[in-house]
């Protein structure tokens, strides 16, 4: 793609460096970004300020902008009586092992798709992909009912971490991506790594997915998403104190909890993440600006 | 995107997961029901959790002390949260089967208890032998955790609602703090004059959320002489002029008055956090409800008093009550049951020990001389020494319960199924305190055809 | 990304003959069995999650939904369930509660996502600050977020943000999630702000492999900014509009969290019970799994003709 080309968009460059163009460009730049920030940053500074205030000052009206007598005492009350230190210990934890179960179980499966083709592939691929349609709460109930008592096996997955890694496997959203992927890659390197005699593995291994970086990277920010976002399916499958997620513990602490404490702890748990994610931004976000989702 | 960033972050990654995999945490209560040495093992439930030090302090010291007069028994505690039955969670458990040895519950989950199939008749096994006071525990409360004649529960307390009532905001508008409110009119009457106390202070308030809408909506229902069900459990019978009246009673103070504050929707935690903050005149509760408003929820003992529920022209005509129990899970050896019988009978009913234990409880944080928990037969020995303890430990201004006390309002239980029921009732609390405008008759119409329906797919 | 074409692409390569590694596959059937043994090796873990996890209880769902287990002992009950759930007035409720939450998704969680990707994809300055604000609330625990608008937005006295905001401005301030007819509109306010960072990115994505050429080509044509949105961005990027509705109805069907933890569940009169809360509140208040599993199997039949309408929907266009 040319550059010139590329960066034209709907309104062409020429148009805005013209006058008026210009003068509307830059107070709508202005507008945006103020509002923006109003709109995503406004409410979290609420948040942090609002953990600081007595219950008194809370429900002050009007609301005050900085709190008057800072209750730092809130931040430390929700570090130690939510246990928050176990908990997002707990939620780093099925990440991390969902990001390596997915990783491992979906490559393979997309490669085989892809590339080895056994028989019924396509059959099995399709069942994965009807998947795509149904929403979790649909299957909540069976699915709840088969993970205390595993068919044939009559294991009790409950409070175990496998609970939540297994299921994320069956995820046909990450093995279509990654099978797209695979697809691009020519038939001709396979062919030569084939007549070098390399093993199916040993391909997969040193040629495909070294050129799978991309990929691989948004199908791991997608699974530490779906950990992390999920609410229902942990709390059902980690009923104990000791195995809950952060966003579970703190809803259940939340009932016997004074809001401040509830609000210091929500922000609490949101830091590891937020600086996580303005560590890695650039790879995160070019990560999914490029990587297989495009139209 | 620039490659060895990629590769940093995979490697990070993995190193975390290899670690985070060696520290590998389940705390699967085991089924370990006894070892090499003879010893019996057995899990409980509700143990305290971090943020209730002084609980958790006391009960722990309380198995250590178990154990050792009981050499051959090991407890083993696991904590289910703050609140030991929250009812999804409780459900999950029991469905799932990982209810533990000897597990906590309500006394209106016997039925759900039963269904799931996980409670295990101790008839035989509940005896002085293993429960010294077992025969001073009061009879009604043993029914209660009886189905068939075959007993599946220990009852571990027991409480009844009234008026709980703030001092500090009475004094404030002029009350007289020593004679609450004995009729709902009187309590219209004090929550408009401490609401006019403005600064977002609710004279009166109530739930309407999470079913503790249902729940209050039921103990209303009481001091009219209601019943949620009729006699034979079949059919809802609120839909009625006493189930109006109480809706009437609160939409007037609601929006007639404007005396309950504007947040509604409040659930248990809700109201107290609130009551905690000196921002609720008054409220209908157990005794222990200053208790979780101390602890929990950074209020003080001394602004706390309570009266007895007051009913629609005088004394109220019943009052809720309800408690808890211990249940034990089916298929455990005879040995493990006694072993759970005697760790109920040392932590729960002997006086002077466990939760009994006020001269440990009186410098703590954490309220005696509250009428509770109301567990044994009156006039029998145990109840005698603990009322004696009780008195000579107090570290609460029992004067504030004594209005409670004195006049008491006889007790009714929940009604059967009663978590699915208070879940629609919450429906109608919620309608009168967030619509101007309900229509109190249609709202009892559909909760009454919902509960119908309910009962209608339960038998 | 186009669903729809893959299996296409799949039976084209899979054409005989096409590759030198097919026809070496064909030298020897000993080969051949070991090249089946080893395709099938790769797909077998993943193969054995969707079987355990998602084939399986999709059966299990159907079978349960037409029994009942009682006291541990399990009996067929025909459609006993079914004509239960069918007759709980909260069943009408919690659909039209969905559907409603579902349309107003559609104009908010849906369209504005696309405009703020149109918006800040002409942006030559701070694209990179911009991108990361609308994302930020996607890192949040969904919990945290929910906690913030309970609290502090959506509190209905005037110590309340909005309220305040609203006062301020000198208009009427709102009961919000206690007043039936707002609680919907304040879940979709509070829901598209936590979610809409993922939308915006997936658009801009497609926004920036739109050729300039077209747009340039439409400006020659004297069409307007509005005229060219309408005629080459929406048609350039419909494959991925259209996957992303199909994908937000799906997702509207699951709205769990929201009431749970806004409107403390059921909300003022029922006005926020979801499907998914219905769910819930019959497998995990009511002890009534068998019921939960025959809605399950209802919303998955309302959504299997939603499916229909957009296979049929999307092969017109094409």
């Amino acid at each position: 793609m040319a550059p010139d080309t590329g960066t034209r968009t709907l309104i062409s460059q020429a148009q805005l460096r013209r006058g008026r163009g210009r003068a509307a460009y830059w107070t709508l730049l202005a507008v945006v970004v103020v509002g923006f920030t109003l709109v995503f940053l406004g409410p979290l500074y609420w948040m942090v300020t609002g953990a600081l205030k007595s219950g008194q000052e809370i429900a002050q009206t009007p609301p005050s902008l900085f709190p008057q007598d800072p209750q730092w005492q809130n931040y430390a009350d929700a570090w130690h009586n939510l246990a928050l230190a176990k908990l997002l210990f707990n939620t780093f934890y099925y990440a991390t092992g969902a990001v390596l179960f997915q990783l491992v179980f979906d490559t393979a499966a997309a490669y085989a798709l892809s590339k080895l083709r056994p028989v019924l592939g396509n059959v099995i691929l399709g069942m994965m992909l009807a998947t795509l349609m149904i929403p979790a709460m649909v299957l909540i109930v069976p699915q709840y009912v088969t993970v205390i008592d595993l068919p044939i096996l009559h294991i009790n997955l409950l409070d175990s971490p496998f609970a939540i890694w297994l299921p994320l496997v069956a995820n046909a959203f990450n093995i279509f991506l990654l099978k797209r992927f695979f697809d691009s890659i020519p038939e001709d390197l396979m062919a030569a790594a084939l007549m070098d005699g390399a093993t199916p593995l040993r391909t997969l291994w040193s040629i495909v997915l070294p050129m799978s970086r991309p990929i691989l990277g948004v199908v791991s920010i997608f699974a530490v998403t779906a950990v992390w976002k999920d609410f229902l399916w942990p709390k059902l499958v980690m009923p104990s104190p000791e195995t809950r997620t952060v966003s579970v513990g703190i809803y259940a602490f939340a009932g016997g909890t004074p809001m401040n404490v509830v609000i210091a702890a929500s922000v609490i748990a949101a830091i590891p993440t937020v600086v996580i994610f303005l560590v890695f931004q650039r790879n995160i976000m070019s990560g999914l600006t490029t990587g297989g989702l495009k139209g | 995107m620039s490659v060895p960033q990629y590769r940093k972050a995979a490697a990070l990654t993995l190193v975390a997961g290899l670690g985070l995999g060696l520290a590998a945490c389940s705390t699967k209560s085991g089924d370990t029901s006894g070892d090499a040495s003879g010893k019996v093992t057995i899990t409980v439930d509700c143990q305290p959790v971090g943020a209730q030090k002084e609980l958790l302090q006391n009960w722990n010291a309380d198995v250590a002390e178990f154990q050792r007069q009981n050499p051959d028994i090991v407890v083993k505690s696991v904590s289910v949260g703050e609140q030991c039955n929250n009812p999804p969670d409780f459900t999950a458990r029991l469905a799932g089967g990982t209810v533990t040895d000897v597990f906590y519950g309500y006394m209106t989950d016997l039925q759900q208890v039963l269904d799931s199939g996980q409670a295990m008749d101790i008839t035989e096994y509940a005896t002085t032998d293993t429960i010294p006071t077992w025969d001073s525990v009061d009879p009604a409360l043993k029914e209660v955790f009886t189905d068939d004649g075959k007993l599946y529960a220990v009852p571990v307390k027991n409480y009844s609602m009234g008026l709980v009532y703030n001092k500090v905001l009475f004094q404030r508008a002029g009350l007289d703090v020593n004679s609450p409110p004995k009729t709902w009119a009187e309590v219209r009457d004090a929550a408009k004059k401490i609401s006019a106390l403005g600064d977002g202070i609710a004279g009166y308030a109530e739930y309407s959320a999470g079913n503790t809408g249902g729940w209050h909506f039921t103990a209303l229902l009481y001091s009219q002489g209601g019943q949620v069900l009729t006699a034979d459990g079949s059919r809802a019978d609120f839909n009625n002029a006493l189930g109006r009246q109480v809706l009437q009673n609160l939409k007037d103070m609601r929006y007639g008055d404007d005396s309950m504050g504007d947040r509604q929707l409040l659930q248990w935690g809700d109201l107290l956090t609130n009551a905690g903050a000196g921002k609720v005149g008054m409220f209908i509760g157990a005794p222990d409800a200053t208790q979780a408003i101390v602890s929990q929820f950074q209020g003080r003992f001394e602004d706390w008093a309570m009266g007895p529920l007051p009913g629609q022209d005088g004394p109220a005509k019943s009052t809720l009550g309800g408690g808890e129990g211990y249940f034990f899970k089916k298929d455990l050896t005879p040995e493990q049951v006694r072993a759970g019988l005697k760790w109920i009978a040392y932590q729960k009913l002997t006086p002077g020990k466990g939760q009994l234990d006020y001269v440990r409880a009186k410098p703590q944080n954490y309220p005696v001389g509250l009428p509770q928990p109301l567990l044994f037969t009156n006039g029998s020995q145990a109840q005698q020494q603990e009322l004696e303890l009780r008195k000579a430990n107090a570290n609460v201004d029992t004067a504030n319960f004594a209005n409670f006390e004195a006049n008491p309002v006889p007790i009714k239980g929940e009604p059967r199924n009663a978590q699915a029921i208070y879940a629609v009732l919450d429906a109608v609390m919620s309608g009168v305190l967030t619509n101007p405008n309900a229509n109190i008759d249609a709202l009892l119409r559909t909760a009454e055809e919902k509960v119908n329906k309910l009962l209608a797919a339960e038998s | 990304m186009t669903i729809t074409t893959a299996p296409g692409a799949v039976r084209a390569a899979d054409r005989p003959g096409t590759s030198p590694p097919a026809q070496a596959r064909r030298t020897s059937l000993g080969r051949t069995v070991r090249d089946q043994l080893t395709g099938h090796a790769f797909l077998i873990g993943a193969v054995l999650c969707f079987a355990v996890f998602s084939w399986y209880p999709m059966v299990r769902g159907v079978v349960m939904s037409f029994q009942r287990t009682r006291r541990g002992e399990t009996t067929w009950v025909g459609w006993d369930n079914y004509l239960r759930i069918l007759d709980d007035p909260s069943f009408w409720t919690a659909w039209q509660n969905t559907f409603y939450f579902t349309g107003l998704a559609l104009v908010l969680g849906y369209a504005v996502p696309f405009f703020v990707a149109i918006l800040l994809n002409e942006f030559r300055h701070a694209r990179g600050y911009l991108r990361i604000l609308v994302y930020l609330p996607v890192m949040l625990p969904p919990a945290s977020a929910l906690f913030l608008f309970k609290f502090y937005a959506y509190d209905p006295s005037d110590a309340g943000l909005f309220n305040a905001i609203l006062k301020a401005f000198g208009l009427p301030t709102s009961q919000w999630m206690q007043s039936p007819e707002m609680t919907m509109p304040a879940m979709v306010i509070a829901s598209t702000w936590m979610n809409m960072g993922s939308a915006v990115l997936i658009y801009l994505a497609a926004l920036q492999n739109i050729p300039g050429e077209l747009y340039e080509a439409a400006e020659l044509d004297g069409a307007g900014i509005w005229r060219r949105i309408m005629h080459v961005t929406i048609p350039q990027t419909r494959l991925i509009l259209a996957l992303l509705a199909m994908l937000q109805i799906v997702a509207t069907m699951q709205l769990f969290i929201e009431p749970l933890i806004l409107a403390n569940g059921a909300g003022a009169e029922d006005s926020a019970t979801s499907v998914a809360y219905l769910i819930y509140q019959h497998g995990f208040f009511q002890n009534d799994l068998n019921g939960a599993a025959a809605l399950g199997v209802i919303m998955l039949v309302v959504l299997a003709g939603f499916s229909a309408v957009y296979l049929r929907l999307t092969a017109r266009q094409d």
